[in-house]
C-alpha cells in the first residue's frame, strides 16, 4: 500500500500535479485537457509556421531565409510532440493507479461494513446465553447486513433432523422439519457447504425440494459449523429484485462461523444450567433426606429405649412386660430394615450383576402373597395363563415386596397383583393395585427419585423404596409407570422381559 | 408424687401410646388416647384435657394442622410436643403455632414426666413467656406480641 502510494506520488509530480501528495482522478482529467490543449496551440502554431516556410519559397523573409532556422524549428516540433507523448503515457499510469485505488478503498470499506456488522453481532451474542435470544439476535444480523428479505435457523436435532427453530419472513413455517440431505437446507447440512441460487431452484438438484411461499428470487444457505459438528443451517432470501453475489455468500459464510460458536456456547451453558439446577435438586433432596432418615431411625428408637427405661425405672405387670419385650424385639428389626433398605439402595445402583434365570410367574406372585398373609395383609392375586419371565428371582421378590408394602403403607388394602402378557408377547406385566388416594399428577415424575416423597406424605418412609423398585427392576430389562385408577387408588405396572423357554413342570408345581 | 390431672396422648405409634399411658398412669395421671389430629381435636373440645401430648408426623390431620386449629379456636390447652422431627425450623414452628414445650423423641420417660409436671404446674401467663423466651432464642428475632 505504501509503495503505490509513493509511486502515485511520482507519476503525479512527473506529470506536474499541483497536490502531488493526494492526486485525484478529476485533477488528472483536469491535466490531461491542459497537455492536450497546449499541445493543439503550439502543434497549430508550428504548423502554421512550416506552411508558411513551404509556400513562401524565394518570398522568404527574415528569419525563415537560414536553413539551420528551418532545421530547428522541425526539431522543435518533434521534441514537443515527444513531450506530449510522454506526459500523456505518465497520465495513463497515473489514472490507472487511481482506479486501481479507488476500487480497493470501495472493498476496503465494504470489509469495514462486514466486520462492523460482526463485531456488533458478536457483542450482541455474548451479552445472552439463552439459546432463543441468541438465535434470534443472529437471524436478525444476517438479514441486515445482506438487506435480505427473509430467512431462517435450522437445527439438527437426532442424528439427521432439520428443525426450523427461528423463522423471520415468508420463510419455512417455525418447527418445520426436513432430514438430512433433503430440500436446499438439508442438501447444504449434508454437504457442508454453503450454496447460492440465483432464480427458482431446481427440483432434480434437491430432493424432496420445500417451496417457499412466496416466490424467491435469489438465496443463500450456509452450514453452521463448530469444532467441525454440522450444528444446523443459516438461510436467507430475497424476494424482492435482490440478487446475491458470490460477495454475499462468502460474508454470510464468515459470518455463520462466528454463529455457530455463539449457538454452541448458549447451548452448552443450557446444558451446564440444568445440569447445576440437577444437581442442587439433588442436593436438596439429599438434606430432606437426612431429615427423613433421622426422624425414621428416631421412631423406632423412641420405642425401644422408652420401654427399657421404663422397664428398669418401673415393677411392671407380666403382661406388660412382655408386651414391652415383644416391642423391644420389633422395634429393633424394623430399625435393621431401615438400615438395610439405606445399603440396599447403594448396592442396587453399584452392587453385583443380577442372575438372569426363568422364574415361574404364577409361582413368584403366589410366594410374596403367602409371605404378606403371615403379616395380616390381604393380597389377591391373578396371573393370566403360565407367564415366564426372565430375571433374578430375589431380585423380583423384593421389587413386588416393595410395591406390596408402599401399598400398604400409603394406600389401604386389599391391594392386588395382577400379571398379563403384553400383546406381543415380548414382555410380561406385573401390576400392583391398591385402594389408597394414589399418586398426585405433581408427583408422578418424581415418584421414582432416590430420596423424593409425595408432597403431602405423612406415612414413614425414607423416599427410597420405589427408587430401589425401579433401579432393579430397570437392571433386569424392564421398566416401571404409575397410573391413577378410575376408582381411587394407585396402580404400578412392571414390565419385564419374558422368557421364551417354558419351565419344565416341576417347576411349576414346586 | 401423684397428681390428678387428665392428659390426652396423641401418637400414631401404638407403641409409644402404650408406653407413655403405663408412665402417666403410674404416676396417677388419667390418661386419654388419640392415634390421628382428627380425633385428637375432637377429645380436646369434648373431654378438655389438661394437657396434651403431642405428635407431629401423623395420617389425616398432623400434629401442624392441630396446633394451627387450637390457634383459630382461641384454645388455651396446654401442648408439649414430642416428636422425632428435630431440626430448629420444626421446634420453631411449633413455639410459633402456640406449643408450649417441645421434647424430642427419643426420650427419657423419667424427664418427660418431669416436663409435664412443670407445664401443668405452670400458669398460662407464665408459659407464655416461657414459650415467647425460648422462640426469641431459636429465631433471634422478636417479631411476635
Amino acid at each position: 500500500m505504501a509503495a503505490d502510494r509513493q509511486e502515485l506520488a511520482r507519476e503525479a509530480r512527473v506529470v506536474g500535479l499541483r497536490d502531488f501528495s493526494t492526486p485525484s482522478l478529476e485533477a488528472v482529467e483536469r491535466r490531461r485537457w491542459q497537455l492536450w490543449t497546449v499541445a493543439f496551440v503550439v502543434m497549430v502554431a508550428l504548423a502554421g509556421g512550416l506552411v508558411l516556410m513551404a509556400s513562401s519559397g524565394a518570398r522568404s523573409v527574415g528569419l525563415f531565409k537560414h536553413l539551420p532556422v528551418r532545421v530547428g524549428l522541425v526539431f522543435l516540433t518533434m521534441g514537443f510532440a515527444l513531450y506530449v507523448l510522454e506526459k500523456e503515457v505518465h497520465l495513463r499510469r497515473l489514472t490507472r493507479l487511481l482506479l486501481d485505488e479507488r476500487v480497493l478503498t470501495a472493498a476496503l470499506s465494504n470489509r469495514l461494513k462486514e466486520l462492523a456488522a460482526l463485531a456488533t453481532v458478536g457483542k450482541a451474542v455474548n451479552s445472552v446465553l439463552n439459546l432463543t435470544q441468541v438465535l434470534n439476535i443472529i437471524l436478525s444480523s444476517a438479514l441486515e447486513l445482506l438487506s435480505a428479505d427473509g430467512g431462517s435457523i435450522m437445527l439438527l436435532e437426532g442424528p439427521d433432523e432439520l428443525r426450523a427453530v427461528c423463522v423471520r419472513g415468508h420463510s419455512h413455517a417455525e418447527g418445520a422439519r426436513l432430514k438430512m440431505g433433503e430440500s436446499i437446507a438439508g442438501h447444504v447440512a449434508q454437504e457442508r457447504e454453503p450454496l447460492l441460487i440465483s432464480g427458482p431452484a431446481s427440483r432434480e438438484r434437491f430432493k424432496n425440494l420445500v417451496l417457499q411461499d412466496a416466490p424467491v428470487d435469489s438465496a443463500l444457505s450456509v452450514p453452521l459449523i463448530n469444532r467441525g459438528e454440522v450444528l444446523g443451517v443459516l438461510n436467507v432470501h430475497a424476494t424482492s429484485d435482490r440478487q446475491f453475489t458470490e460477495y454475499d455468500l462468502r460474508a454470510l459464510g464468515l459470518f455463520a462461523e462466528h454463529a455457530a460458536v455463539s449457538i454452541a456456547n448458549a447451548r452448552l451453558y443450557e446444558t451446564e444450567r440444568a445440569h447445576v439446577n440437577e444437581l442442587l435438586e439433588l442436593d436438596r433432596m439429599k438434606s430432606e433426606f437426612v431429615a427423613t432418615v433421622s426422624h425414621e431411625l428416631r421412631t423406632p428408637l423412641t420405642s425401644i429405649l422408652g420401654c427399657v427405661q421404663t422397664m428398669q425405672r418401673r415393677e411392671l405387670e407380666p403382661e406388660i412386660n412382655a408386651d414391652f419385650l415383644e416391642t423391644i424385639d420389633r422395634q429393633s428389626h424394623r430399625l435393621l430394615r431401615l438400615i438395610e433398605e439405606v445399603l440396599d439402595v447403594q448396592r442396587s445402583a453399584t452392587g453385583p450383576l443380577l442372575q438372569s434365570k426363568t422364574i415361574d410367574v404364577a409361582q413368584a406372585v403366589a410366594q410374596v402373597a403367602t409371605t404378606q398373609a403371615s403379616l395380616g395383609r390381604e393380597v389377591s392375586v391373578r396371573v393370566d395363563g403360565s407367564l415366564t419371565i426372565d430375571g433374578d428371582p430375589e431380585a423380583l421378590e423384593r421389587v413386588l415386596i416393595n410395591l406390596v408394602d408402599n401399598a400398604f403403607v400409603h394406600g389401604q388394602g386389599p391391594v392386588a397383583i395382577e400379571a398379563t402378557a403384553d400383546d406381543d408377547g415380548r414382555m410380561v406385566r406385573l401390576s400392583v393395585l391398591d385402594h389408597g388416594p394414589g399418586v398426585p399428577v405433581s408427583d408422578v415424575a418424581r415418584v421414582f427419585e432416590r430420596f423424593s416423597r409425595g408432597a403431602k406424605v405423612t406415612a414413614p418412609g425414607m423416599g427410597l423404596g420405589l427408587y430401589l423398585v425401579k433401579t432393579l427392576v430397570e437392571r433386569q430389562g424392564g421398566h416401571i409407570t404409575v397410573t391413577q385408577r378410575p376408582g381411587g387408588g394407585a396402580a404400578f405396572h412392571v414390565g419385564l422381559p419374558a422368557s421364551p423357554v417354558r419351565p419344565k413342570p416341576q417347576q411349576v408345581h414346586q | 408424687m401423684k397428681h390428678t390431672a387428665r392428659v390426652l396422648i396423641v401418637d400414631d405409634e401404638p407403641d409409644v401410646l402404650l408406653l407413655l399411658r403405663i408412665e402417666l398412669e403410674a404416676e396417677g395421671f388419667e390418661t386419654l388416647l388419640a392415634a390421628d389430629g382428627e380425633t385428637a381435636l375432637r377429645r380436646i373440645v369434648e373431654e378438655r384435657p389438661d394437657v396434651v401430648l403431642l405428635d407431629v408426623m401423623m395420617p389425616v390431620v398432623d400434629g401442624w394442622g392441630v396446633l394451627q386449629r387450637l390457634a383459630d379456636q382461641g384454645s388455651t390447652t396446654k401442648v408439649i410436643v414430642l416428636s422425632a422431627k428435630a431440626s430448629t425450623s420444626d421446634i420453631a414452628h411449633a413455639l410459633e403455632l402456640g406449643a408450649h414445650e417441645y421434647v424430642t423423641k427419643p426420650f427419657e420417660p423419667a424427664a418427660l414426666l418431669v416436663t409435664v409436671a412443670h407445664v401443668l404446674q405452670s400458669s398460662p401467663a407464665d408459659l407464655e413467656a416461657g414459650r415467647h423466651r425460648r422462640l426469641e432464642q431459636l429465631t433471634g428475632a422478636k417479631t411476635f406480641s
